[in-house]
């Protein structure tokens, strides 16, 4: 049985059919398309069934709704003239429209966002400050430690640490849990139509929240360490967290829709965030690498922390990381738009 | 509300992707497109259920549409079709209206939340801002009758408490289109009632139900209009009551050899 019936093509759903005619619907063992008790064909008896019934409609005093129930007693006409069906927007326009629509619903993933904060850490008498005794105990004992071992002085290795830490954490969190966007709320979008966009922006949401808690730390440490800060530049934090969010929005959904469809995904994302947490200069200096260190900027993680870390130390910011930050951003929201685009109706069946 | 809402479906059809084992991973689908060999066979051979073939059919204002057909007639997945859900693999499915879906219990509802906070959150999901959900939630109280249980955690509520604080958030702003899967008649008769008094409301202010359910009884009630569904076809839609007989009359004839058919597959 072909998947195209020959007919009028009625939508972008058909264009995707057209592509890959050699798909063929296969019958799965013990189905039965037998048809029931040998009469006309359905399309026939629900038309002579229809034209037995009569009223039923609570309001027939408009010629609108009068129009529609001759419609329905009668068998739907192909051709599209007396029934009309709107124009489908395009792919590119319904993932837009997807957008923008989820934006408009901040309430609700801002919403959802604090109750998985408050649920991470039911029951715990700190609650979510949890997350930032955690954070604190894993700097101190780190920065003992590696200082040591680096033969670096305290005062300059902890305050790189801890605020290089805190914000891999944001960003390697969105990548990690990206790849759940869409699997993790699996009950929502089989019972609900939702912007699907939503998640994503709760999943962003809720790692800048884990971010500001973990941000606690970061004001402490300067203040036992101090730092000359230049407090005009730390205005620059203001863009380069603007572009990590986009970044986190594209990248979880591009995540979220290939985790959704393979499941053997996400372990292989984990082991390459593992593997990037070493050779992300965190807990070890850039500048150990001598003139290795330009390559580092190939690693657009360190590109992303280093344009919040360095004003935040009064560091300079390395040449070319907020050019390829840039870049990133557009390459990934392009990719994952447009991915997007393409895939967003078939996500409810991956899930 | 709309002064016209109606739901239309043209040759709607639905192939379900029915994805396991290998076909989940990504492995297996590179190498698939890489080898086009041996290896490949196990990604590529996809199966798709076809849940729904051709399903065409339009009702208007104050229709009151009963699915009905045996399990795995195709019913859950028409009205996920008709929720939006799901988009059809064919064909055009077009509705006018404010659609609320009832088609899961649980679906927003966090267990660990008291009734009230979820009557807040489910509200929400169905798209309506918090501040407006407070000032409904009184009166989503009083329809549950749920009384100082709305101030314990939903995990405590037994089922039937559960399908009276869904069903009261969900009707709580008349639907244009109302579309209920068939856990409602799992309440009892006293709620069924209430409920079903409520729906006869929203039908006069010319709104569309759409009821799954094989509660025959209950369809007859509550419906005007029937649509009996077979293996994802529309057998017959037509008058509750003809529908219904022609459910009771298909059941019949149609058992025996679907349960041979079944018998030899296994």
């Amino acid at each position: 049985m072909p998947l195209i019936e020959p007919g009028e093509p009625t939508g972008h759903q058909n264009r995707r059919r057209l592509r890959y005619p050699t798909r063929r619907w296969t019958r799965p063992e013990g189905y039965v398309i037998a048809r029931v008790g040998g009469g006309p064909e359905p399309r026939r008896r629900r038309a002579q069934a229809g034209t037995v019934e009569k009223g039923g409609y609570a309001g027939q005093t408009e010629s609108a709704v009068a129009g529609l129930t001759d419609l329905s007693s009668v068998s739907v006409p192909r051709t599209g003239s007396v029934v009309e069906f709107p124009e489908l927007p395009t792919r590119l326009g319904c993932a837009a429209s997807d957008i923008v629509e989820g934006l408009g619903r901040y309430w609700l993933w801002t919403r959802l966002a604090h109750q998985d904060m408050r649920l991470r850490y039911r029951g715990s008498i700190l609650g979510p400050f949890w997350q930032t005794i955690t954070t604190a105990i894993m700097i101190g004992s780190m920065g003992f430690i590696y200082a040591r071992l680096f033969h670096v002085e305290l005062e300059n290795y902890l305050p790189m640490l801890s605020v290089g830490l805190i914000l891999w954490q944001f960003t390697s969190g969105m990548i990690n849990e990206g790849c759940g966007t869409f699997e993790a709320v699996q009950g929502v979008i089989q019972q609900v139509k939702l912007p699907f966009s939503l998640h994503a922006y709760r999943l962003v949401y809720r790692n800048l929240l884990v971010l500001a808690h973990n941000f606690v730390i970061v004001p402490v440490v300067l203040l036992i360490f101090p730092h000359p800060i230049d407090w005009l530049r730390l205005l620059v934090l203001i863009p380069a967290l603007v572009l990590i969010v986009i970044n986190g929005i594209a990248v979880s959904t591009l995540l979220g829709m290939i985790c959704a469809r393979f499941r053997d995904v996400p372990p292989i994302v984990g082991s390459i965030v593992q593997v990037l947490f070493f050779v992300t200069p965190i807990f070890w200096l850039a500048s150990s690498l001598g003139p290795h260190g330009r390559w580092l900027v190939l690693n657009p993680l360190y590109c992303a922390i280093d344009v919040m870390r360095s004003p935040l130390l009064g560091q300079p910011t390395s040449p070319h990381s907020w050019t390829i930050l840039i870049a990133v951003t557009v390459l990934t929201s392009v990719a994952s738009f447009l991915f997007f685009a393409r895939f967003r109706s078939r996500i409810a069946f991956w899930v | 509300m709309s002064p016209v809402s109606f739901l239309r479906l043209r040759d709607v059809t639905l192939d379900f992707p029915i994805y396991q084992g290998s076909s989940r991973s990504l492995k297996k689908a590179l190498l698939a497109s890489s080898t086009r060999g041996n290896l490949g066979r196990d990604a590529a051979e996809r199966v798709n259920v076809r849940a729904l073939s051709e399903v065409s059919f339009e009702i208007g204002n104050g229709d009151r549409l009963a699915l009905i057909g045996a399990n795995g007639a195709g019913k859950t997945t028409l009205l996920k079709v008709l929720a939006g859900v799901y988009e059809p693999t064919q064909g055009r499915f077009f509705c006018s209206g404010r659609v609320s879906s009832l088609l899961d219990t649980s679906v927003g509802l966090n267990p660990d939340a008291t009734g009230w906070e979820n009557i807040i959150l489910r509200g929400m999901y169905m798209g309506i801002h918090p501040g407006e959900m407070r000032a409904l939630a009184g009166g989503i109280a009083e329809f549950t009758e749920l009384g100082d249980y709305l101030d314990m955690p939903v995990r405590t509520y037994s089922a039937g408490m559960m399908i009276r604080l869904a069903f009261s958030i969900s009707t709580c702003v008349p639907p244009d289109i109302l579309i209920m899967d068939e856990w409602l008649s799992a309440g009892d008769a006293q709620f069924l009632g209430k409920a079903q008094r409520r729906i006869e409301e929203f039908v006069r202010r010319s709104s569309i139900l759409v009821l799954a359910s094989h509660s025959l009884e209950l369809v007859e009630q509550w419906c005007n209009r029937g649509l009996l569904l077979h293996h994802g076809r529309v057998v017959t839609i037509g008058p509750v009551k003809e529908v219904v007989a022609a459910y009771r009359q298909l059941m019949d004839i149609a058992t025996p050899p679907d349960l041979t058919a079944i018998a030899t597959a296994v």
